[in-house]
């Protein structure tokens, strides 16, 4: 199941292998429902598995290329479902806390999703391709269709402005 | 480089260098805060679920077949069934291969060319180096017209006829078939007055034509005393004339005068003589010029007859005498006038026709096959012209219709992905 021919060549299984995870992390993060983004997932690895041979490689990585095919199917499902409401609702709770979880790390958590919900859908969605899909600033770039100088301005000043809301 | 994007610089490497180290170790605070905060945002993005990513897996294993009785696999089904019967009818793998990567992108582009073309074939067709020749005395109508609309001025239409399309006329055809080689082209119709002004018999229109005929040297002096002969029919006359019927070389030249009236016919008898390989015609509007030789005319004539009276009525011998002096300006002013007007007519009334005799094969317009190396590449620079010309054309059709469909394209792409956005606003 090779994504591309010539040297870039890849094979589908192993890119499913490296990527699954932050796929789901990063549309799970934009729908903040589990169960959609499970559907979405599902169905942006079954379009990138359908559209693998028309990757080409001046459209970015390979990766780059299954976030943006992932991101598509997320917007869709935002739009179908018009969950705006609940993109600005306060996030669903995605993993518990551990008993040996320090107080101040609790707190810390709290406070970061806190000022998360102070962002916007655009601004979230950076986020999310940022640390829960784990892109890199150019990959992002490519998915989102700016320069990579854009990005890494648009991430700071969401960095910064997260970082006064969780000190406020 | 500013101090605001130094900081921005510093601060998102301090956020890669967490993220690629798992730990915030910055030695500047906010830098760190940031590192922290990174690092946080990563710890917190949802995991899925064990179950599903073992269904998930399995699928991806399997190729995520289609769920059945699902859309996807029906549409998988009948392509299915597609394939199979395209292979019973297609040829080897390759085969298909090959029509899938080059001969449909080719039709694709083949086939609204091919349109293209047709549309213009049928519009018309395409007017190469010699195309817009086809309809030169009624060109030379038009542009008569223009100028009789814009006040009958002086201008000069001129519509010419080349060999670089070789057809044969009825009668000259039959002159060319005792010389094989020689191409010949059918004699244009001589536009009557009607057809330089439409509307406006009253024109005055000096022509000039010229014609080349195509004559075996044997044959020069007959057909130099027939050019005579058809002139004083006509009713015209040789103004001037060269003959040389030579061994070492022959042709002639004719300089005719023929009435207006009578010209197409006389033309028709000169054609009649020889092939015609070339023949070029020339229409100049002088009507102006005549109307407005013709108004001074009248008001000398009748500045005289008012000097006329008053010489009758002078007092004194000096008067008299003044009024004699401008009596001689005006007579002079007359007879200029008249023999000005005298040679319009001379000229509109006589067209003046040129004929050339050539000795068949000496000249090297005919275009046929067998001639010179200079032959092939006029030919040749020919069908270039023509090529291109036709090209031109497509691009002038294709280019709009290719820009007006890369505008579409964008303009969908951008609405679709604003509309795709718009989920996140």
């Amino acid at each position: 199941m090779p994504v591309a021919t010539g040297t870039d060549t890849e094979t589908f299984a192993a890119l499913y292998e490296r990527t699954f995870p932050r796929v789901y992390a990063y549309v799970a993060s934009l729908l903040r429902d589990r169960s959609a983004a499970e559907d979405v997932t599902a169905q942006a690895f079954e379009r990138a598995y359908r559209r693998r041979a028309t990757y080409r490689t001046r459209r970015g990585s390979h990766e780059a290329w299954l976030f943006g095919i992932a991101r598509n199917a997320a917007l869709d499902e935002l739009r179908r479902r018009k969950r705006r409401a609940r993109l600005e609702a306060e996030p669903e709770d995605t993993g518990a806390l551990g008993a040996d979880d320090h107080a101040d790390l609790a707190l810390r958590r709290e406070a970061v999703r806190a000022a998360m919900t102070g962002l916007d859908g655009r601004e979230r969605d950076l986020i999310a391709l940022k640390f829960s899909a784990g892109l890199s600033n150019s990959e992002i770039a490519k998915v989102l269709d700016v320069s990579e100088t854009a990005v890494g301005t648009r991430l700071h000043r969401i960095l910064t402005k997260l970082r006064k809301a969780c000190n406020d | 480089m500013t101090d605001e994007s130094a900081t921005i610089e510093r601060d998102l490497a301090a956020v890669e260098t967490a993220l690629a180290s798992g730990a915030a170790t910055h030695e500047e605070p906010l830098a760190r805060e940031l590192q922290e905060l990174a690092l946080q945002l990563r710890a917190d993005a949802p995991r899925p679920e064990p179950a599903f990513a073992e269904e998930l897996h399995g699928r991806m294993e399997a190729g995520f077949p289609s769920t059945a009785g699902s859309a996807r696999a029906r549409a998988e089904a009948a392509r299915a069934r597609q394939q199979t019967a395209l292979k019973r009818l297609s040829a080897p793998r390759g085969g298909r291969r090959f029509a899938r990567s080059y001969l449909l992108p080719i039709a694709g582009v083949g086939v609204p060319l091919a349109l293209i073309v047709g549309v213009i074939f049928a519009a018309g067709g395409p007017s190469g180096p010699s195309g817009g020749d086809d309809d030169a005395g009624g060109g030379g109508g038009a542009s008569e017209q223009a100028a009789g609309g814009s006040g009958g001025r002086g201008e000069q239409t001129k519509g010419e006829t080349l060999s670089a399309l070789p057809r044969e006329s009825a009668r000259a055809g039959d002159k060319a078939a005792a010389a094989p080689d020689t191409a010949v082209v059918p004699l244009e119709p001589v536009p009557r007055d009607g057809n330089f002004a439409p509307g406006q018999a009253n024109r005055k229109i000096e022509r000039s034509f010229s014609l080349e005929l195509d004559v075996p040297l044997d044959d020069m002096a007959r057909v130099a005393d027939q050019v005579t002969a058809v002139t004083n029919r006509h009713g015209g006359f040789v103004l001037s004339s060269s003959v040389n019927s030579g061994r070492e070389g022959g042709g002639g030249d004719f300089s005719l005068r023929i009435p207006s009236d009578r010209l197409r016919p006389a033309l028709r008898d000169l054609a009649e003589l020889a092939p015609v390989i070339r023949q070029s015609q020339e229409g100049r509007d002088v009507t102006r010029q005549h109307v407005t030789a013709k108004d001074r005319l009248q008001a000398a004539r009748a500045e005289r007859r008012s000097l006329l009276r008053r010489l009758e009525e002078a007092a004194t011998d000096q008067e008299a005498e003044a009024i004699r002096q401008q009596l001689d300006l005006v007579a002079g002013e007359i007879n200029g006038l008249r023999a000005q007007l005298r040679d319009l007519r001379l000229r509109t009334d006589y067209a003046v026709v040129n004929v050339s005799l050539l000795v068949a094969g000496d000249h090297d317009d005919n275009g046929g096959v067998g001639g010179s190396f200079d032959d092939a590449l006029d030919d040749a620079g020919g069908l270039l012209v023509g090529f291109a010309g036709v090209l031109i054309r497509i691009m002038a059709l294709a280019v709009p219709l290719a820009l007006v469909a890369l505008a579409a394209w964008l303009g969908t792409r951008g609405l679709r992905r604003r509309r795709r956005e718009s989920a996140l606003a």
